[in-house]
């Protein structure tokens, strides 16, 4: 099956439109179905990445990865949207938000829909690289390309959590607002506050580079712990300030209503009666339907078997969806915030060692200087690239490979290609005219996943390991 | 693929001690004897975590040199090509998915090709499109009938 043939681009199509027209299941409170998943926690699917294995093997698990990554953007999308719509009803909030205090709370919503707008940009984004990995056919490659989108669809999702939270803190805002229950100035400050809170996260997500995102994933169940106890003291004060105005009656009405889209609903302790933390002292535990805690269910089998997939062919990193996990158990309240999740619950989510080697590969060693990065596609033919389709997401920039020491050495060493070393200039002098030679046996231009078939195929040849990093401009 | 393992140490050295354990005295004799095999399924037999195509290519050619049989050479490394990205041979139809195949065979063979034969293996693409071979035309090595007629030996 040609990639670029009209067959595989509907199949890639069909994809798309099979998932999106499939609700996948929630990261949320269980879903009532997905009893019949098989949910198989230590399923040998052999090698994530690696040499030797059997092609079919490689082409059935990144078709998994695949449908696994549009699924999981699927279903960020869909928390986005309602977001979204909760939002403009909140900005539209009449005698709430909407004009309280001389329309100063609108800035919050407006700050909500602005970080709306990067999470719906990246999710854009990591759609198109998906679809754009369906249009090649070398497995390694399409893997690549779904790799690439990994921090976006991580950043993502932590965005959308967080901004679900930050819609829970609106919304209970614009309750005490338009009820007066709380002062107007109180209010604000403390919208002011969380605010800030939030604002080196979210910054750090919506950057892009990975290694930002990555320490940002794994500081937001922390982070969600201090906004938990924030939202608990808020809704405390204004429980205590309706009681002064005779107004419990109307209160207790106004907070039974008062639904939550965050994962507060889950780490908040119950309102009436006051209580702890429900989750302390309660363990984990994976079973048929999902991940439980306690007798509470966390994270459906589907949604673990999503993450599994995506965590074992390299697209999600462990930490960040640990950290998803924890945020679904409301275990952010704990003290070991920072610690990782059992064992048996981080294999389930497809936790190995020859994982967390994917993530650490690159790195020369602690506190050694990471490899220079080189563009795989010549940055001086940028403009030859660009009429080929290497714009946005997938711009050249995003396709540097680390070079390690071997390979290094033969730069400084005058790069004598004779001695069999790949030197950089060797290389973009080779990749230019493997590429042009077949543009003249073509006949025409090369559609991008053909250049990016021709690179990959040289970049086997090379032993350049097809683990993509983004330029950062040394 | 490699892990990034194949240019670690002394390739050279390695490849000719893999070589030797599998009991043959050069390259070449070891490349010979699997005449169809891509470059890939070479560096794949030689060390599967730590030999790559490029090292077994470098490794011929500077045996070919050796041996004054750089035209050979080219040949061989078009049939290797060939299998990788032609498995059923040269296409019936040359409809746009299948140019694209011949197209990123020729393009990384020429690529590879020392500069002293490129200009003639730019020949040999340029008379295969005008004249296509037979449909499912394979080289079976080096020393098929077309491929010499197209790139004869000239060294001594």
């Amino acid at each position: 099956m040609r990639a670029n043939s009209p067959g595989a681009r509907g199949t890639g199509l069909l994809l798309v439109l099979a998932l999106l027209s499939n609700a996948c299941a929630s990261l949320g409170p269980p879903p009532g179905r997905g009893m019949s998943l098989h949910y198989t926690p230590r399923e040998a699917t052999g090698r994530a990445v690696g040499p030797g294995r059997v092609e079919r093997d490689a082409r059935s698990s990144t078709l998994a990865a695949h449908v696994a990554f549009l699924g999981a953007v699927n279903e960020v999308s869909t928390s986005s949207r309602h977001v979204s719509s909760e939002l403009s009803r909140l900005k539209a909030s009449v005698p709430g938000i909407a004009n309280a205090g001389n329309d100063i709370f609108v800035r919050y919503v407006d700050y909500g829909e602005r970080q709306q707008r990067w999470i719906d940009a990246e999710l854009a984004a990591a759609t198109r690289l998906a679809i754009a990995a369906s249009e090649v056919e070398d497995p390694d490659t399409q893997l690549a390309l779904l790799r690439l989108a990994g921090p976006r669809l991580e950043a993502a999702m932590m965005g959308s959590l967080l901004l679900a939270v930050w819609f829970d803190f609106l919304n209970l805002t614009d309750t005490a607002l338009s009820r007066h229950f709380q002062g107007v100035e109180t209010l604000f400050m403390n919208m002011d506050r969380v605010q800030k809170m939030l604002e080196p996260a979210m910054t750090a997500l919506s950057s892009l580079e990975p290694q930002q995102v990555e320490a940002a994933a794994q500081d937001v169940p922390a982070l969600l712990g201090h906004l938990t106890g924030e939202f608990s003291v808020l809704r405390e004060a204004i429980r205590k300030g309706a009681e002064v105005l005779q107004k419990a009656l109307a209160l207790k009405e106004a907070m039974e209503a008062l639904t939550l889209l965050s994962a507060l609903s889950v780490s908040l302790p119950r309102l009436l009666p006051r209580a702890g933390p429900a989750t302390l002292g309660m363990s984990f535990s994976v079973g048929a339907n999902g991940m439980m805690m306690g007798t509470r269910m966390v994270v459906s089998a589907e949604w673990v078997e999503m993450m599994r997939q995506l965590v074992r062919a390299g697209v999600l990193s462990v930490p960040a969806v640990s950290a998803a996990v924890r945020i679904q158990a409301g275990q952010v309240m704990m003290a070991e915030a920072h610690g990782e999740l059992p064992r048996g619950v981080r294999e389930a989510l497809g936790d190995s060692p020859e994982v967390r080697g994917m993530h650490v590969t690159g790195k020369a060693g602690a506190g050694m200087a990471e490899p220079p990065r080189h563009h795989v596609m010549p940055k001086e033919f940028r403009e030859w690239f660009e009429k080929r389709g290497f714009t946005g997401e997938m711009d050249i920039d995003e396709f540097c490979v680390r070079l390690e020491r071997a390979h290094h050495e033969a730069i400084h060493g005058g790069g004598d290609w004779r001695l069999g070393r790949i030197w950089p200039g060797e290389w973009n002098r080779m990749i230019m005219e493997a590429l042009y030679e077949a543009e003249i046996t073509a006949g025409r231009m090369l559609m991008r996943n053909e250049v990016l078939d021709i690179v990959a195929y040289r970049m086997e040849r090379y032993g350049i390991p097809m683990e993509f990093t983004r330029w950062r401009g040394q | 693929m490699s892990g990034g393992q194949a240019w670690r140490g002394n390739w050279r050295v390695r490849l000719y001690e893999r070589v030797r354990e599998r009991g043959y005295d050069s390259l070449t004799a070891f490349a010979n004897a699997r005449p169809t095999a891509s470059l890939v399924a070479l560096a794949e037999e030689l060390g599967p975590d730590d030999v790559v195509g490029v090292q077994v290519l470098n490794g011929l050619l500077s045996e070919a040199e050796q041996r004054k049989q750089v035209t050979r050479f080219v040949r061989d490394a078009l049939v290797r090509e060939m299998s990788e990205c032609l498995p059923d041979g040269w296409p019936a139809v040359l409809d746009d998915a299948n140019r694209f195949k011949v197209a990123k065979a020729f393009g990384s063979w020429i690529a590879d090709t020392p500069e002293t034969h490129k200009e003639r293996a730019r020949q040999v693409r340029t008379s295969l499109l005008a004249t296509p071979p037979p449909p499912g035309w394979r080289p079976l090595g080096p020393d098929d009938e077309l491929l010499l007629s197209l790139l004869p030996d000239e060294e001594v």
